[in-house]
């Protein structure tokens, strides 16, 4: 692509920004250097830059000339919608957004653009983070990627959503759900959303690698907005949609540790004097609990409620058979 | 590097010009730098701003990019391009979330620089929540983890207490660690293990108590640098096939086949290789019905697996 083509999509962005009405095609040519004369190599010419200036993400609004008749297609850019805010970022901030983008990647996601949009990188200043607030990490994850994150299809048009507070569409096990999102979560190596989920009027969360096909960000408006606010990431088990269940699960001392760290601090945990401890965990999802159980093998036994324990021995008697278990318990409803 | 075509120039030229704007007098040298950019490459992309302006394009009304002797930039009559274009969706997340994603290392300064500006950019992405994106890399306590990054830069050996999930045994071993990263929401060390004489990967969350010691990694082949694959079976480890339903599907997902078939019936065959027992006793007793195993195409005594395990965990509950 040549200089020429640069400096007419350069000088198009301006003179649209710069108008306060629409203008039409023609005064377009008019105003801008390096069309062709009028005909269909214009209309070809003009066609592909209004592309390229929707690729670049910029907010072209066509509306309808009003004193036109025959009705002619006008243009301008609305200046509100393509400036960029100023955040009002100190240079230990920028420096610290820069350091994130080097030490953890999205595969897939470019976010340099967005660097130069908020300023650029400050050559002097980059490794120096915060020096007012020391991090004790920060020097050493300057050394290099320390994680990388999947980024899923459904992400992006997600977070648009969220940000521009609208309710999003998607199938789910097979049924259509209609989501005003609140939160993305990154949690044991999958992304969730967060929302109010208007098929059972409730705060729901969703696996992203599970939504099948596009999501799809309506012009609906968001009205809802987040309840309690969580403090740990989330468990699997309390990803779902039965009633909330205390559960009591005992755990031999070989593993109490461990137990402890996978469950965080929320759950209450009663040590025994052989060095085994009891845990009271809320459940909501009983098939996952059974999972999460289940890896502890012989280590681990549910105490409460009594039906739960009946479900486990149901199900460890089948498997012991090689049968299928005949209580209604072991395949709860993953909504 | 490739040749910029011109979609990326542009993109570039629209955050270049608002901030020389905004900075006037700064010296090319530092711009350039600032935007990751050779001085003679922002001097191309100025070169076209020149010629950039509104109607009638008298000289007036053209941008005017004045560079002075001492190579100090300055941009007048370019309010137009006075502010860059709003991040789109793609680029907030991507900051935002790798942002985040730091933030969550365990040890980093939680109402810090970073914490700051995730709030402030935040804000001006347009979401009330001050964390839109919240990223959770892993379990791991604070001192293992600068411990062990301290140690992989220094050289220093560390001894571990390490309970390996897979064989349900604990150990204690000396290892020479070489990276410290997160991957699929757990923290992991690849280091050099004194006890295995070989390559190994820990999990943070695993490791129950570790001490450095002195000594410093002398003789230990040093894999600074290389990547490690977290999964990596050797040629003679024993192979189980499993005939999944719907419903364990997940475990074609979750671990790495050797292969995968889709059965006429909808189901999945899956074969896996298996590095340790405990491992799969839990697989199995977990699937229950929805996962069967396949006894001619799996190691000796795959079937009876499942039974023994479960009736050793029922033992408990009677």
């Amino acid at each position: 692509m040549s200089v020429n083509k640069l400096e007419r999509l350069l000088n198009l962005t301006a003179v649209l920004l710069d108008t306060r009405r629409l203008l039409t095609a023609e005064e377009i040519r008019r105003k801008v250097e390096g069309y062709p004369p009028p005909g269909p190599a214009f209309h070809r010419a003009f066609e592909r830059d209004k592309d390229d200036l929707r690729v670049l993400g910029i907010p072209l609004t066509v509306e309808k000339v009003p004193t036109t008749d025959p009705p002619i297609d006008g243009y301008r850019i609305d200046p509100d919608q393509y400036y960029l805010p100023d955040p009002g970022l100190q240079p230990d901030e920028l420096a610290a957004l820069h350091l994130a983008s080097l030490t953890v990647r999205l595969e897939g996601l470019e976010d340099r653009e967005a660097l130069w949009k908020l300023g650029g990188l400050d050559p002097a200043g980059h490794l120096a983070v915060s020096p007012s607030t020391p991090s004790p990490a920060s020097s050493e994850m300057s050394s290099g990627v320390v994680a990388s994150l999947p980024v899923d299809p459904a992400l992006t048009p997600l977070f648009e959503a969220i940000t521009s507070k609208r309710s999003v569409v998607f199938t789910y096990n097979d049924q259509e759900r209609t989501l005003d999102p609140w939160r993305l979560d990154f949690q044991r190596g999958r992304w969730y959303v967060t929302g109010f989920d208007h098929l059972r009027s409730a705060e729901r969360n969703f696996r992203l690698d599970r939504i099948s096909g596009a999501v799809t960000v309506t012009e609906l408006a968001v009205e809802t907005t987040p309840g309690r606010e969580r403090t740990g990431p989330l468990q699997a088990w309390e990803i779902g949609s039965e009633d909330p269940t205390k559960t009591r699960l005992w755990i031999d001392g070989s593993r109490v540790e461990s137990a402890s760290r996978l469950l965080g601090p929320d759950a209450h945990r009663i040590d025994g004097d052989d060095g085994s401890a009891v845990f009271e965990i809320e459940v909501v999802n009983f098939d996952a609990f059974r999972t999460f159980v289940l890896g502890f093998l012989d280590r681990a036994e549910v105490l409460d409620p009594p039906e739960w324990r009946t479900a486990i021995i149901g199900w460890l008697e089948a498997v012991a058979t090689g049968s299928v278990p005949d209580n209604g318990r072991q395949d709860g409803n993953h909504g | 590097m490739a040749r910029s075509t011109a979609s990326d120039r542009m993109r570039r030229v629209l955050a270049i010009v608002p901030w020389i704007v905004a900075n006037p007098g700064r010296h090319t040298s530092e711009v350039a730098a600032r935007f990751g950019l050779t001085e003679a490459e922002l001097l191309n992309d100025l070169s076209v701003v020149f010629m950039v302006g509104l109607p009638p394009y008298s000289p007036d009304a053209l941008v005017d990019v004045q560079i002075d002797d001492d190579g100090r930039v300055s941009i007048h009559l370019a309010d137009f391009f006075s502010r860059p274009l709003r991040l789109n969706a793609a680029q907030g997340l991507a900051l935002v979330a790798a942002s985040d994603a730091l933030l969550s290392v365990p040890g980093m300064d939680a109402d810090g620089a970073l914490a700051r500006a995730i709030a402030k950019l935040a804000d001006a992405l347009g979401v009330d929540d001050a964390n839109p994106v919240d990223v959770h890399l892993g379990n791991a306590e604070a001192e293992h983890l600068s411990v062990l990054r301290s140690a992989a830069e220094g050289g220093n050996e560390v001894e571990i207490d390490y309970y390996s999930f897979g064989r349900d045994v604990r150990t204690r071993r000396r290892i020479a660690p070489w990276r410290v990263f997160a991957d699929s929401g757990s923290w992991y060390v690849h280091a050099w293990c004194r006890k295995a004489e070989g390559e190994r990967i820990f999990r943070l969350d695993r490791i129950e108590n570790l001490a450095v010691l002195e000594e410093t990694s002398q003789g230990a082949p040093d894999g600074r640098g290389e990547q490690p694959a977290i999964f990596n079976p050797k040629a003679e480890t024993p192979v189980i096939t499993l005939t999944l339903d719907s419903d364990a599907a997940w475990v074609a997902e979750t671990y790495p086949c050797e292969r995968v078939e889709t059965l006429d019936n909808g189901a999945t065959r899956v074969t896996l290789a298996v590095t340790a027992m405990p491992w799969l006793e839990r697989l199995l007793v977990r699937l229950g019905h929805h996962g069967q195993v396949d006894a001619k195409n799996s190691f000796d005594g795959a079937d009876g697996l499942a039974a023994t395990a479960a009736e050793r965990i029922l033992a408990r509950y009677r």
